[in-house]
């Protein structure tokens, strides 16, 4: 029976094979950026002397970075699979299928995609490793066959992307399955605590007194425990506070709104303050890393004279670390951004095409939208940006926070989010037209 | 009954193989409600389109007369049907197509900013059809807190808001029970017509189209017959409906509402 329903729910609908294609191609970025990233890392632990340690400490900080938003995007991928068929899934419930029936067809399909995009994403991988063993550490290319991964890597990253889909898919539809008119009519109206903000405010004092406790930490382990842990706190704290502030600031646009483009964008935002971060997230974390990294190479500018030759190649390659951790990450912000907003036109098809007979015109419709994922964006870079420099405060002095050349690479790198981000829209508006004239 | 306030004729249109409209003439006078009735696959929702001017019919013309004249819509390119929709039509669909995460009153308001009324004064209008058609109290809900037919009457409030002259309604109580859909009608019918509107209603329930003044049958693409329906003149429409579009000018006054 449920092979049956599988196969009808498969074919493709009004969404066509656009609806299909952008988990499959989601989960293949996902998989081909995991396996360049560990790729490029192992050669790391292959160096036995001190500074090999330091490089592995360092090349941990940057999968931490890379994994996170790596994750997120494929959380968003599977909700996408799943979301596609969540009218017709919630839909079955109410023709009476069991719970179980609905749980195991949405996992399935979540599996089967997943399936195909990581195996597309391993092929992309190894297209992938020419460029990636011309990348130059410790003075020399790390070379081809060192970036190449062993069968037990190529084998668990895709079986880690396909559980990643069915964990995010089990999750997304519990909703479903739990009420079914709760999808259908959407009716629930999200409220956000205070709390949150009073909790994401003792973090980020707590972050400062570690970074604070640093200057007079002795060993290099101790340094980067704290590092990582303010890191990953304030992180943290970015994705507690994150959503309830978005819904604080489109609360007091939906009032002041004239247009309506404006309005429709802040209600927008309103309805689901979550799911308006989760879109703008990892241009949060590339802010925070933004300014991580300014302050970093500004540091690395003023002990750049160094007469040590293992020290001058440590600064030139921590900034190609932090440059590929960068790149890596505005992809996949790209990628997410796109995914979203593809699947989000997709989902209101039908209400851009009423909208359309109305009379409003492409460009409102277009505008909202836009609208809806830039001021969160701008709101997200701008406070990421800000706790970051709170945290970093106590190991670079504002005296360095404030040296123009940090500044430049802060500026430069958030105005590159920002653009990707705009991109990602500008690539989905044919998505729109199509959806609001067909 | 007036002059004709939208007449068709020749109306072709075929989408790939399929002859959606082989030759319609139809001519819809001022005031009138005019049911265009037949099976799923007959054309009327075609017809409904090419006389809205949502889609060019591959021959023929459809002229809209007002009081500025008569326009070919037919002739008008896409921009320019789009603002004719917008100013002087309205629109009810079948599942009501209201912007979920809006407000009813947002919802109704939205008609009327899009042809640049600022928004305070289009709240206040909204919120008078809304209460005007049963609705007073829930103007702050958003759309998947009301019921079918309430959101069904949201749909209808933002239809004629703008002061439209031509209501088109396809199937709009198509997804209601059979009470809430002779509600709706009523409130449809005293909206429109009962304000000297007209209503093109497109259905294949023949409850709803007896209500209409007029029914016409469609089949394969044609216009195989027509009739006169039960609906006579409909009792006093929404008692003091701020029957005005941004034309009018804010004769009513900002009063605010209690």
């Amino acid at each position: 029976m449920i092979a049956r329903v599988a196969w009808l729910l498969a074919r493709p609908g009004r969404a066509g094979a656009a609806a299909l294609a952008l988990p499959v191609t989601a989960f293949a970025i996902v998989t081909t950026l995991l396996l360049g990233v560990l790729g490029g890392a192992q050669s790391f632990w292959t160096w036995t002397d001190d500074i090999g340690i330091t490089y592995q400490a360092l090349a941990v900080i940057a999968l931490v970075l890379l994994v996170v938003p790596l994750l997120s995007l494929g959380g968003a991928a599977a909700r996408l699979s799943a979301r596609r068929r969540d009218d017709r899934l919630a839909t079955l419930r109410l023709l009476g299928a069991t719970p179980a029936a609905v749980g195991t067809l949405a996992v399935l399909e979540a599996a089967v995609l997943a399936l195909a995009g990581a195996l597309v994403g391993v092929v992309g991988y190894f297209a992938l490793v020419p460029a990636l063993g011309l990348i130059v550490f410790r003075g020399e290319p790390l070379g081809a066959a060192g970036v190449l991964l062993g069968w037990e890597a190529l084998v668990a990253v895709p079986v880690g992307v396909v559980l990643l889909a069915v964990v995010s898919a089990v999750v997304g539809l519990r909703r479903v399955v739990i009420s079914p008119l709760g999808v259908r009519t959407k009716d629930e109206a999200p409220r956000m605590h205070w709390l949150r903000f009073a909790i994401g405010a003792a973090v980020v004092a707590l972050g400062f007194l570690l970074m604070s406790a640093l200057q007079v930490a002795g060993s290099m382990l101790v340094v980067f425990a704290f590092l990582a842990a303010a890191f990953g706190g304030s992180l943290a704290v970015l994705n507690l506070v994150g959503p309830w502030v978005l819904r604080l600031v489109a609360s007091g646009q939906a009032k002041r709104a004239k247009t309506p483009a404006r309005l429709i964008a802040a209600r927008l935002v309103l309805e689901s303050p979550k799911a308006a971060w989760r879109q703008v997230s990892g241009v949060a974390m590339t802010s925070f890393m933004a300014v991580f990294a300014g302050t970093g190479v500004a540091v690395l500018g003023a002990i750049g004279a160094s007469p040590d030759a293992e020290m001058a190649d440590l600064v030139v390659d921590l900034r190609t670390g932090i440059i590929i951790t960068v790149v890596g990450s505005f992809l996949m912000v790209a990628c997410s951004v796109g995914v979203n907003q593809a699947a989000g036109v997709l989902d209101r098809a039908d209400l851009y095409r009423s909208l359309g007979m109305l009379g409003m015109p492409v460009e409102t419709m277009d505008a909202a939208r836009r609208r809806a994922v830039l001021s969160p964006l701008r709101i997200t870079a701008i406070g990421s940006a800000v706790i970051a420099a709170v945290v970093m405060l106590p190991i670079t002095g504002i005296a360095l926070i404030v040296d123009p050349l940090s500044l430049l690479v802060i500026a430069a790198v958030l105005a590159a989010g920002i653009g990707v981000v705009w991109l990602g829209l500008v690539a989905t508006r044919p998505v729109l037209e199509r959806a609001a004239v067909a | 009954m007036g002059t004709f306030v939208l007449e068709a004729t020749g109306l072709v249109k075929s989408f790939g193989q399929t002859h959606a409209l082989a030759g319609v003439d139809l001519a819809v006078r001022t005031g009138e409600a005019v049911a265009i009735m037949g099976a799923s696959g007959s054309g009327k929702t075609t017809l409904l389109h090419c006389l809205a001017g949502i889609i060019r019919p591959d021959a023929g013309q459809v002229t809209f007369r007002s009081g500025a004249g008569g326009v070919d819509v037919t002739g008008l390119g896409e921009r320019e049907r789009s603002r004719l929709r917008r100013e002087a039509f309205g629109f009810v669909f079948q599942a009501g197509l209201l912007i979920p995460e809006l407000t009813a009153s947002e919802n109704v308001a939205l008609a009327l900013m899009l042809n640049g009324m600022p928004r305070p004064r289009a709240e206040e209008y909204a919120r008078g059809w809304l209460a005007a058609l049963g609705l007073a109290g829930m103007e702050d809900r958003r759309i998947g807190q009301l019921s079918g037919g309430q959101a069904q009457r949201v749909a209808i409030a933002r239809a004629q808001v703008t002061g439209a002259s031509v209501v088109f309604a396809d199937e709009p109580t198509g997804a209601l029970d059979s009470a809430t859909s002779a509600e709706v009608m009523s409130a449809l019918l005293h909206s429109t017509v009962g304000q000297g509107r007209t209503l093109v209603l497109v259905t294949h329930d023949a409850q709803v189209a007896e209500r209409c003044g007029r029914i016409v049958d469609v089949r394969d693409g044609r216009i195989v017959g027509e009739r006169a329906g039960a609906g006579a003149a409909p009792a006093a429409g929404p008692a003091a409906g701020p029957a005005a579009g941004p034309s009018a000018g804010p004769s009513a006054g900002p009063e605010v509402a209690a």
